[in-house]
Order: structure tokens, then C-alpha cells, then sequence
């Protein structure tokens, strides 16, 4: 029998180029893909959803969203992602699917999403313009909080956008989940849209 | 045309799919060929208020219940679709 070696890549590893893009001088944007995460989504099993709230809330000390909201615990990022589900975001294995199983028995499907999907961070003083091009959901301060989250579709493609915490300086930071196999495809639409800012683009292990 | 998705909030066309009419129900299994003939083949052609399934897949993935009219695409109501869901969270 054939001996396998498998190494996890990102799916942007050929897409993603570490260097300038777009117009030169100071970028507008800045593109960055986090890579290595823990990804598992969390679908409360029928009639289960408030067994499931209850789990949720046991394991991490804080309520699961059940609004399009974003919530933080201490080790991990708890997403909506559709009526009686959310994504468990988290680094370092510290809320990995083999882990939360237990958690989640009676009451949720649990589903690792870790390699299925492709994790975008966009910030800078030309972000909100860049996404605007791709979205139609109104990323005014006011109308987009931290904490804010949407569940949509940037050029065809399902996509899980929510704002982060501000970065250092109080610029905003929106983060997208997008499936691995279009991620390469919504790479090159977003490096498009703001080539006009010129983009600063880079990969990250650390979650914004 | 935007439709107000209950868990979403209002969003483009684009993100929803239309399944059709929503009124016909699956007859029972000793349903007679002809009841079953008319859940299978035959819709009504409605000029007005009609109530119709539409699948919100660029979004929250919910099924949805929609009533609008044919005449003018005005949305009078939308509802999460039996099983969509418990909890409606945008009014």
C-alpha cells in the first residue's frame, strides 16, 4: 500500500503574493488571510435549540448568539451563521470539534469546518469602499458594530461576514468566512475592487 | 426587489431562490390518482396576493414563506417556513 503524506495548505497559498498590489504609495487596504484555525459549526438538532443555548452557555460561560451577532469568549469567537446555529472559532485546538462533542451531544450536529473554509481579514481606511463593491450590506459604523455579523453573498459566493474588534488606532476590521474552493476566485475579485486604494496584502496565524 | 428575511433583515433578490406556489400539501398515501395528480401538476395561476416558498441560499440558508402579490411584487408578509427555525429574530 501507497504511503500518504498529507501537509494542510491553504487554499491561497498560490493566490496569495506577500507584496503590494494596486496603486503604490500608502495602501488603502489591507488583506490579510488568518490561517490555521479551528472551525466547527454548531446546528442545534430539532426542537433542541434551547438544550443547545443551555450547552452553549455552560461551556462558555457566555450566551451563544442568537441574533446575526458575533460574541467573544475567553479562547474563542462564537458567530451566527443561520436560525439555531453558529460557528466556534477558535486557534490552537483549545475548542476543536473532537472537544465540543461532548458538549453538544444531546443537543447539536456538530460539523468541521476547519479546512472547508478560508478565513479573510480586511482593514484599513479604504475597507468599508473595497467591500462595498462586493456587498450590498450597509457597513455604516452605526448600521455595522463591532460584534456585528451577516450572513450573505459577495460575487455568487455564501459568505460569513462579521466585524471584529477595531484595530490599534480604532480602524475597523471585517472578517470573512468564504468556502475554501471560492476563496481563490473572491482573492482576485477583492484584490480588483481595491487595487484603485492599493492593497498591503499578508497572511496571519493570529485571529483579529 | 428585496425581501425582509426574518432572521436576516432586508436583502437583495439575488441571495434568495423562489421555489413556487406554497399552498399545495402532499396528500395522504391513500390519496386518490387524481389528488395526487393535482399536488404534483397543477398550480394556480394567481393574479394578486399569493403565498410562495423562497429559499434564502445566499444567506441564513432558511426556507421562507412569502406573500406577495403578482401583480405589483409587493411583500405583504414573510415568515420562516415550518421548520426553519424557532426563533424569528429580525421583526
Amino acid at each position: 500500500m501507497a504511503e500518504f503524506s498529507w501537509e494542510a495548505r491553504s487554499p491561497l497559498e498560490r493566490a496569495l503574493v506577500s507584496e503590494p498590489y494596486g496603486v503604490q504609495g500608502e495602501a488603502g487596504v489591507a488583506l490579510t488571510e488568518i490561517r490555521n484555525f479551528d472551525l466547527v459549526q454548531v446546528m442545534a438538532r430539532r426542537g433542541k435549540a434551547s438544550e443547545m443555548a443551555t450547552a452553549a452557555k455552560g461551556h462558555f460561560g457566555v450566551a451563544a448568539p442568537e441574533t446575526p451577532k458575533a460574541v467573544r469568549t475567553a479562547d474563542a469567537t462564537l458567530i451566527w451563521s443561520g436560525p439555531d446555529q453558529f460557528f466556534v472559532l477558535s486557534k490552537g485546538g483549545r475548542q476543536s470539534v473532537k472537544s465540543l462533542v461532548p458538549i453538544f451531544a444531546a443537543s447539536a450536529s456538530l460539523s468541521d469546518q476547519s479546512h472547508a473554509r478560508v478565513l479573510i481579514s480586511i482593514s484599513g481606511d479604504k475597507a468599508r469602499a473595497l467591500l462595498a463593491k462586493l456587498s450590498s450590506i450597509d457597513l455604516y459604523p452605526a448600521a455595522f458594530p463591532v460584534g456585528a455579523v451577516a450572513a450573505t453573498s459577495m460575487d455568487h459566493t455564501s459568505v460569513t461576514l462579521w466585524r471584529g474588534n477595531d484595530a490599534p488606532g480604532g480602524r475597523a476590521v471585517f472578517n470573512v468566512l468564504v468556502f475554501a474552493t471560492f476563496a481563490e476566485s473572491l482573492w482576485q475579485t477583492m484584490l480588483d475592487s481595491g487595487a484603485e486604494y492599493g492593497i498591503e496584502i499578508g497572511h496571519s496565524e493570529e485571529l483579529a | 426587489m428585496r425581501i425582509t428575511c426574518p432572521f436576516c433583515g432586508e436583502r437583495e433578490l439575488g441571495e434568495f431562490t423562489y421555489l413556487g406556489d406554497a399552498k399545495p400539501v402532499r396528500p395522504a398515501p391513500g390519496a386518490s390518482q387524481d389528488e395526487v395528480y393535482d399536488y404534483v401538476y397543477l398550480r394556480d395561476n394567481v393574479a394578486g396576493a399569493m403565498e410562495e416558498n423562497w429559499y434564502h441560499g445566499g444567506g441564513c440558508r432558511a426556507w421562507l414563506r412569502v406573500t406577495r402579490n403578482t401583480l405589483t411584487h409587493e411583500i405583504s408578509s414573510v415568515e420562516p417556513a415550518a421548520g426553519a427555525g424557532a426563533r424569528q429574530v429580525v421583526k
